[in-house]
């Protein structure tokens, strides 16, 4: 279930350089959505024309209180990211896929997932890893063994260790690169899944990374968006795909909004 | 006892808003949010003969008070339409109309002519795509050609023709004669404005497409002109649209002439536009006293 519903701003902290911590309270007709880690929600701010699509960093079901992590980038998310307790605001929420974190709980064992964030990308991971602590918790044993590789491009614009630290191993990376550090632990340590999300160059060179072949990776991709239910078509990436209704080079246009946000990563075809 | 109805061509419209195309997909995810039978009528996402991919992204870019698209006609094309979506649509029990584009006059008469034994109410004419290279707007930009592909595709079909007319032109007045003479039953207009946005620090355009079709409020008083000279040319039937988010807008659009109006970027901008702006027009009418809608058509006054 989804729907457009007025969110009040309970709290909105600094935790970075030009990034808000924003907790909001959904009304009362909200009790039905269950958002899940990938998913986002498409938020009105004053001043922009169109909604802007935000990662969904976590939800709590008791209280049908949504948190976002924004960054400041422009005049549409600076209006959300300095939005103040009490002001109100139309949240459609939740949209997308997520990252399939239900499918692995089923399986059997334990399941390493290996989350890699860059800058901001770091909000729905923040989720992820908050979701799979969460299980681990409920279950009263170690169903998800989650090692982060956590990118910023320096101290005073990093974020969320600590949430990531309490689900399991973190490694932060300042100023350097992410993709790096990934190699190097995949020569002695193999994850069964990678949930990725943060800038193109990033996802580009996770892709390039040899030793992920055969690793389930999941990515979820930014866009420009309309009307962020996969009505509009405006929001399209390039999906690899043999099938279907495609242009010359086997690639299909996929809604980012309806058929993503979070894809495999094998699938995309960067710009 | 107040009533929305109107009618278009012969077929019975329960309230005068129409989901625009383009905007509205096949219904299918604002389904998900609220009763979509609540609409006078649906036109659907542009439907060429065969599939097209459309255009690279970006396909979007916000302007003030607007934006500009250059999806460039991405659809399933006119069989699987048919086949996976129309069943579907049609239960809904309103009218659905069927937006065609075509590349050439053989294409919008196979496209026709496959819609013509299907349960659509209505066939759009969609000549005035400002996004595809060849893709009806160089039909809709000359009256010459205008008469040319209307009469064509007249001969083909019996259902309701409506021609959606392009802004990009310099005398709406002849363009609009022209659908009519060549045997249209209605004409919609605008199709959105040719726009371009810039992207000062990397200095490159932000639509891949370079230049797109511009949408929204912006446009609306520019629409609002085309439909009040459009209605002093011909007799028949016109559905305005162009930048309406409200009741007022409805209001302003029937005053200039409009039987029915089409709603497209609000859908976009509040996904409730739908049901929001119907609840909007019945209190605009209990509050202005107006117990048949169709009073407020054609009734501007200019004196």
């Amino acid at each position: 279930m989804k729907g457009d519903f007025h969110a009040r701003v309970i709290s909105n902290v600094s935790i970075a350089r030009h990034v808000s911590d924003i907790s909001l309270q959904l009304s009362l007709d909200a009790g039905e959505i269950d958002p899940k880690p990938g998913q986002f929600a498409h938020l009105s701010s004053g001043g922009v024309f169109l909604r802007r699509p935000i990662s969904i960093a976590g939800f709590d079901k008791k209280n049908s209180r949504v948190r976002i992590i924004v960054r400041n980038a422009g005049i549409g998310s600076g209006a959300i990211a300095s939005l103040i307790p009490g002001e109100s605001i139309r949240m459609l929420i939740p949209l997308g896929s997520p990252y399939p974190l239900d499918l692995f709980a089923e399986t059997a064992g334990v399941k390493k997932i290996c989350l890699i964030a860059g800058g901001i990308g770091a909000a729905p991971l923040i989720f992820a890893a908050d979701f799979m602590r969460e299980f681990n918790e409920k279950k009263g044993k170690e169903i998800f063994s989650v090692e982060s590789f956590i990118g910023f491009r320096d101290k005073i614009s990093s974020f969320g260790l600590e949430e990531f630290e309490r689900a399991g191993t973190a490694r932060p990376v300042i100023g350097g690169l992410v993709t790096d550090a990934l190699e190097k632990s995949l020569a002695h340590d193999r994850p069964d899944a990678i949930l990725a999300c943060g800038p193109e160059p990033m996802l580009r060179a996770l892709q390039g990374i040899r030793g992920l072949n055969g690793i389930p990776s999941y990515v979820s991709l930014e866009a420009h968006m309309g009307c962020g239910v996969g009505a509009c078509l405006v929001c399209s990436c390039r999906i690899a795909t043999d099938s279907g209704h495609t242009d010359d080079d086997n690639v299909r246009y996929r809604r980012v909004c309806r058929d993503g946000p979070v894809f495999k990563l094998s699938e995309v075809v960067f710009g | 006892m107040m009533t929305l109805e109107t009618e278009l061509c012969g077929v019975l419209l329960k309230n005068p808003m129409i989901a625009a195309s383009g905007t509205f997909g096949f219904g299918e995810e604002y389904s998900e949010l609220y009763d979509i039978s609540c609409w006078g009528a649906i036109s659907v996402k542009g439907l060429t003969n065969r599939p097209r991919s459309g255009n690279p992204p970006h396909r979007i870019a916000e302007t003030a008070s607007g934006m500009l698209n250059s999806v460039g006609l991405e659809n399933p094309g006119v069989d699987a339409f048919m086949r996976n979506e129309l069943p579907r649509l049609a239960r809904q029990g309103i009218p659905i109309i069927a937006n065609v584009a075509g590349s050439t006059i053989d294409d919008y008469r196979e496209s026709v002519g496959k819609l013509s034994d299907s349960p659509v109410s209505i066939i759009e004419l969609n000549i005035s795509c400002p996004n595809v290279r060849e893709g009806g707007v160089q039909f809709g930009t000359s009256p010459e050609r205008v008469r040319e592909v209307t009469s064509a595709v007249r001969s083909c079909t019996s259902k309701p023709l409506m021609i959606k007319l392009s802004p990009n032109v310099s005398d709406i007045s002849e363009i609009a004669r022209a659908a009519e003479d060549a045997g249209a039953d209605a004409i919609s207009l605008i199709n959105t404005i040719t726009g371009m946005a810039i992207d000062a620090k990397t200095r490159r355009p932000i639509l891949a497409n370079v230049t797109g079709g511009l949408s929204g409020p912006a446009i609306k008083p520019v629409a609002l002109r085309m439909v009040w000279q459009a209605a002093a040319a011909v007799s028949i039937p016109i559905v305005g649209m162009g930048g309406i988010m409200n009741a007022d807008d409805v209001a302003q659009f029937m005053l200039a002439g409009a039987r029915a109006v089409m709603i497209g970027t609000a859908n976009i901008v509040d996904p409730m536009a739908g049901p929001r702006i119907l609840a909007e027009i019945e209190n605009f009418m209990q509050e202005n006293e107006i117990s048949d809608i169709r009073e407020l058509v054609g009734g501007l006054r200019t004196s």
